[in-house]
């Protein structure tokens, strides 16, 4: 695993014009960064990330069938009462995924080891699947890079297959796709998967989160009142359990991406129910439930997190009673987790973070994250990578 | 290879619009037009009872009954709809309209398509503007809205799209239900932080 400096296409973001992709630029800070790439072996990719990552989904799947039948674990996990026997039947009736994303701290030598699972949610979708590989072609084409050069990225191929799957178990049914306004890096990974849906033969609509609506029956609706029987929501499932039509989710005679059972995984609950059902596994960091902080060695640093949390908010590192780091945010009300500290490798004087993709259960690519931060956060820059 | 064969560039592409219209693009956008008028259509005959379903088609008399129930079932969900009775009768004629459970009005069925191209787990009702004011009088139309010709004619030429799944339309009584956590929190994003992007992680 390599960081190599390369210079950038000359005309990407003219490319980036041509192709929609907006949101590279952020802020005023950029979040696609071509000045570097890194380099793997196919080892590294097929035995350090590529089979962890499929193992630790299945992992996450024996989590969600034990958490599901128990009161206890539901109570833990901080999913209200009312949404417990949907889950359930959720995961009962076999409703299937779509994608998630397992981020990893790896450093090309030691074991990758787990920080979260983001089962719900995932973004930086489009620069993985279509983006960075558009940047390869375009590498290898022009002479900048090996001609024997390949990258893990299959993901834009998986998903548009995972799609065509779903519409024949899900036949005759519009998919409306949703996320909130004034977000252009969702409302972008949202498009992106709207072309892969109908690139799949799926109908589709789309809806902003805040323009739902609700019948008379309680049946939820889109601007021009049809009745929405299929969705995918780029919206946490913890926040729509909390608002006011929350309530009418377990009457819905409704499809959802992601289904109702992966609330349980993207939770930071999953951490310390990982490490009791699977302990010393050598992908996954200690960590541990408040109510066992007896396990928590002085010795170590540890990292505290919010059950409920998104892009690295609310996060603190401490280590022999010190503060190390920390990152505000609008989390922790629900209750914390505490993770072993394990430091991400610094490569040029960048923390880097490994997003790997699955398709449902397979895996199918990684994306690279830098930040000159400790703790990665939504605006962490996107680094393109190849396997040679 | 571990990355995706082969992706389609053209697809990809999402020229803004600015850009499109400077294109020069007239001839090219009439042949799009053309192509979407010259969708496939298909021959089908309306069926308007069980038994002239098992007169006119092949399928026996259970079958008719039970294409008959699909088709008032779809013509429930995806019918016109008007607000009131009195807004649907002027189209379709005395008594020819029932209020529905979402409070609104909608024709009755007059009969269903049948025909090569369809699905008949999902077959398409049609209705028949009875009121001899309405300028459509006598007239067949599908559940979208298309006028397919006078009534009694023993084939009507039906675009394949009418075919296509229809969605349910209902009556919307509030909306904004979702969202109030977004919001809640991005106010948080805007006063301590100059990052507020999206909800994804």
């Amino acid at each position: 695993m390599l960081r190599i400096p390369i210079d950038p296409r000359e005309n990407w973001r003219d490319l980036a014009d041509d192709y929609g992709f907006e949101f590279h630029t952020m802020h005023g800070e950029a979040y696609w960064d071509e000045s570097a790439y890194y380099q793997f072996s196919l080892d590294q990719i097929e035995k350090d990330l590529e089979q962890p990552t499929e193992e630790i989904h299945q992992m996450c799947l024996e989590v969600v069938d034990q958490v599901v039948r128990d009161e206890y674990w539901l109570k833990k996990f901080c999913i209200p009462q009312a949404y417990w026997q949907w889950i359930l039947d959720s995961w009962q009736s076999g409703d299937p995924s779509l994608y998630s994303r397992l981020d990893f701290s790896y450093d090309g030598k030691s074991p990758a080891k787990l920080y979260e699972n983001n089962a719900d949610t995932p973004t930086s979708l489009y620069e993985t699947g279509f983006w960075q590989w558009l940047w390869l072609i375009d590498g290898v084409d022009q002479g900048r890079l090996s001609r024997r050069s390949d990258q893990f990225n299959s993901l834009q191929e998986k998903l548009v297959n995972r799609f065509k799957d779903l519409a024949f178990l899900t036949p005759n049914r519009v998919l409306h796709f949703a996320c909130c306004k004034d977000t252009p890096e969702d409302r972008g990974t949202v498009t992106y998967l709207e072309d892969c849906a109908k690139e799949a033969g799926i109908e589709v609509k789309f809806v902003f989160v805040e323009d739902i609506g609700r019948d008379a029956a309680g049946r939820l609706s889109d601007d021009d009142n049809h009745v929405i029987s299929w969705m995918f929501k780029l919206y946490p499932w913890e926040f729509m359990f909390e608002e006011q039509f929350g309530e009418l989710l377990p009457q819905q005679n409704m499809r959802w991406l992601e289904p109702p059972w992966k609330s349980i995984i993207s939770n930071k609950a999953l951490l310390p129910k990982l490490w009791s059902m699977f302990p010393n596994h050598p992908n996954l960091l200690p960590a541990f439930f408040e109510s066992e902080l007896k396990h928590l060695s002085s010795d170590l640093a540890w990292v505290k997190k919010p059950i409920f949390s998104r892009e690295g908010a609310n996060i603190q590192i401490s280590g022999q009673g010190q503060e190390l780091a920390s990152s505000d945010g609008p989390y922790g009300e629900e209750g914390f987790i505490y993770q072993a500290f394990h430091r991400l490798p610094k490569f040029a004087n960048n923390h880097t973070l490994v997003g790997s993709w699955l398709v449902d259960d397979k895996a199918a690519g990684i994306s690279i994250r830098e930040d000159t931060n400790i703790i990665t956060q939504d605006m962490s820059r996107y680094l393109p990578h190849i396997i040679l | 290879m571990k990355r995706s064969q082969n992706i389609d560039l053209g697809r990809m592409r999402k020229p803004s619009k600015a850009k499109f219209i400077l294109r020069p693009a007239v001839l090219a956008v009439s042949a799009v037009m053309l192509a979407a008028c010259s969708e496939p259509e298909d021959d089908a005959i309306v069926i308007y009872s069980v038994d002239d379903c098992s007169k006119q088609t092949s399928l026996d008399q259970q079958e008719c009954e039970t294409v008959y129930q699909n088709a008032q079932a779809e013509a429930e969900r995806t019918g016109p709809k008007y607000n009131s009775q009195a807004d649907c009768e002027a189209e379709f004629g005395p008594a020819q309209c029932r209020s529905n459970s979402s409070g609104m009005f909608s024709p009755l069925m007059a009969g269903f398509l049948m025909g090569r191209m369809m699905d008949i787990g999902r077959p398409s009702a049609v209705y028949q503007y009875n009121n001899p004011s309405s300028r459509y009088h006598n007239q067949i139309m599908t559940a979208d809205g298309r006028n397919l010709g006078a009534a009694g004619q023993r084939s009507y030429k039906v675009p394949q799209s009418t075919y296509k799944a229809k969605p349910t339309v209902t009556k919307t009584v509030s909306r904004g239900g979702f969202g109030s956590s977004a919001s809640a929190k991005s106010s948080w994003g805007s006063s301590k932080s100059s990052k507020s992007s999206g909800w994804g992680g």
